[in-house]
């Protein structure tokens, strides 16, 4: 059982746009210096690619295979950056360790591609969706709690969402570095925890931010976030499919 | 640690600096708006369920259809009239069902459509509620406690009302009671834990073997565990369904007080409730979305939201803030009373 060609066409159509512009996102920040963080970028670049072979075999265009092992190293590496994080900052926001979305992200994608591929026979000539359906994954209870953990953290980050300022994204705009006083604790993490959010507020990705220097504005944050949801509610309805 | 605080702060002001951040319009997320992302995510799972390949066939407009039995005629008329229409055009329909409850989810979960969004779901709810539950079965005698009475989507419209993000909120001993007041909020936790346990006690949950073929009726395509959990459950109740279910009314009337009682025993209450939802919940097989026919999670956690959000607050939570009938809190609240 799959749901109607449509729908997974527009929901490919959607990765493939998150896709395009985290890829866009990498160029920019690439070319004009300006801060982003590029893990993101490229976990969403992979994610979209491989998200919209699954929903519609003729968009494989590139290799079918190994996916299982790109997603399972994404899922540790942002596991470690998640535990450094926590070690590291153990007070900063109102949740430690905002990486853990994308270790989620990263293992319902695994998921996903393992359950698949116990059924890929079955699917043979059909879409990939329709083929994970139709032979019933593998621990179907995984799949719903992965959505509903994947839903939790879309409403979460569209929650956060109205706390980030749209900054065009091919801006050049140069901006000082503010002088540091005033920034209360308080103020402080509340900010870091709301750029940590979407995963791109912050300046960098070594997390530098030298004061007395001019500095790029960040790739829009805003914008960033809204991939995090697409991806989010994207990811959802595949898991939901496979149940 | 003190350099990496410094690098904190450093970022956090580097941010606010070139404006990519608005402290003043966005603040923690107080009870209230937890409760209220919480029901954002329940509505974006219905979106998603609804998405379903079987919601596309006519089995769903014969599900829709099929909730018209036994009702009234001014009731089951409209229902009858709507399934075809959604049989004609499954398609085109289902799709506008699911991307309204999308929008009705990220709308709540986005702060500035928050009150359109509760607005709307309360609508959407109401209409769902006779068109696709057929009033929950309280009319035609079929609805119970375990089946989802007195409809699961008329609690989505309760919710929104007592997580309305009203402009001014009225002292009341727990959170559901902020924008209705304490007494309307009792009141209405009075009618949906009573009507449960009189629902209880009619003979479409406490005839013979009723309660124990509706959840034994549950366990069909579900996975291993909840199968057996189901099957289990449902083979004791087979035998035991007219004391289960007294005994479940029973219970149900004791949660429906315990919001008129002092606050330890309303607490007991509320988790009394809470396992009595969860009960439910396995009872209802989880809504079925784990079948790939479920249309949402069911009346169970839907329950458990409600009981939360009748928590009785601590007494240092409710003194004055210098505005009349206003709760402080220990968290700020954001501008639109979340």
């Amino acid at each position: 059982m799959a749901g109607p060609s449509w729908l997974a066409w527009t929901f490919a159509s959607v990765v493939i746009l998150v896709a395009g512009y985290c890829l866009t996102r990498l160029v920019a920040s690439w070319r004009r210096h300006r801060p982003s963080d590029h893990r993101i970028d490229v976990i969403h670049v992979l994610m979209g690619v491989a998200m919209a072979g699954m929903l519609v075999p003729r968009l494989r265009v590139f290799w079918v295979g190994g996916w299982e092992v790109v997603f399972g190293m994404g899922a540790a590496w942002f596991g470690w950056l998640a535990i450094r994080e926590f070690r590291g900052r153990p007070t900063v926001g109102g949740r430690p360790g905002h990486h853990l979305q994308h270790v989620l992200g990263c293992g319902a994608m695994l998921y996903m591609f393992l359950a698949a591929a116990t059924v890929a026979k079955a699917a043979a000539g059909g879409s990939a969706m329709g083929g994970m359906a139709a032979g019933a994954a593998h621990f179907p209870t995984l799949a719903l709690v992965l959505a509903v953990a994947l839903f939790g953290y879309v409403v979460w980050t569209a929650d956060r969402l109205s706390s980030l300022t749209p900054v065009a994204a091919l801006a050049a705009r140069s901006v000082p570095v503010p002088v540091l006083a005033g920034a209360g604790p308080g103020g402080g993490t509340s900010i870091v925890a709301a750029g940590g959010e979407g995963g791109h507020g912050t300046p960098g990705s070594d997390g530098q931010a030298p004061a007395g220097q001019a500095r790029q504005a960040p790739l829009s944050p805003r914008l960033a976030a809204c991939c995090e949801i697409a991806m989010g509610v994207t990811m959802g309805y595949m898991l939901i499919l496979m149940i | 640690m003190a350099s990496q605080a410094a690098d904190a702060r450093a970022r956090a002001g580097w941010l606010r600096g070139i404006g990519a951040v608005h402290e003043e319009s966005w603040t923690a997320p107080d009870v209230r708006r937890r409760l209220q992302l919480a029901l954002a995510g329940i509505w974006l799972l219905d979106a998603v369920l609804q998405f379903q390949a079987f919601m596309f066939s006519r089995g769903f407009s014969q599900m829709l259809g099929a909730t018209a039995a036994g009702n009234p005629a001014v009731i089951a008329d409209p229902i009858n009239w709507s399934a075809k229409i959604i049989a004609g055009h499954g398609t085109l329909t289902n799709a506008v069902f699911a991307f309204i409850q999308l929008a009705i989810g990220l709308g709540i979960a986005w702060r500035p459509t928050l009150k359109l969004a509760l607005g709307a779901s309360i609508v959407w709810a109401l209409g769902v509620w006779w068109f696709g539950e057929g009033l929950g079965g309280v009319l035609n005698g079929a609805g119970g406690p375990a089946n989802g009475a007195p409809g699961a989507v008329i609690i989505y419209a309760l919710l929104a009302v007592l997580l309305w993000p009203g402009s001014r909120d009225r002292a009341a001993p727990f959170v559901a009671g902020r924008f209705t007041g304490a007494n309307v909020a009792r009141a209405l936790w009075l009618v949906l834990w009573g009507s449960l346990a009189y629902l209880a006690l009619l003979p479409a949950t406490r005839a013979p073997k009723a309660l124990g073929g509706m959840v034994s009726g549950m366990a069909s395509g579900q996975p291993g565990w909840l199968s057996s959990v189901d099957n289990h459950l449902g083979a004791f109740l087979t035998s035991h369904g007219p004391a289960t279910a007294v005994i479940l009314a029973i219970v149900l009337a004791l949660v429906a007080v315990s919001v008129c009682l002092p606050r330890p025993a309303a607490r007991a209450g509320v988790v009394l409730a809470i396992v009595t939802a969860a009960f439910i919940w396995i009872a209802e097989g989880l809504g079925g979305m784990l079948t790939g026919g479920g249309t949402d999670p069911n009346s169970g956690p839907l329950l458990a939201l409600v009981a939360v959000a009748y928590w009785p607050l601590a007494s240092s939570a409710l003194s004055a803030t210098g505005q009349p009938n206003r709760i402080a809190t220990t968290q700020p609240e954001s501008p639109e009373g979340a």
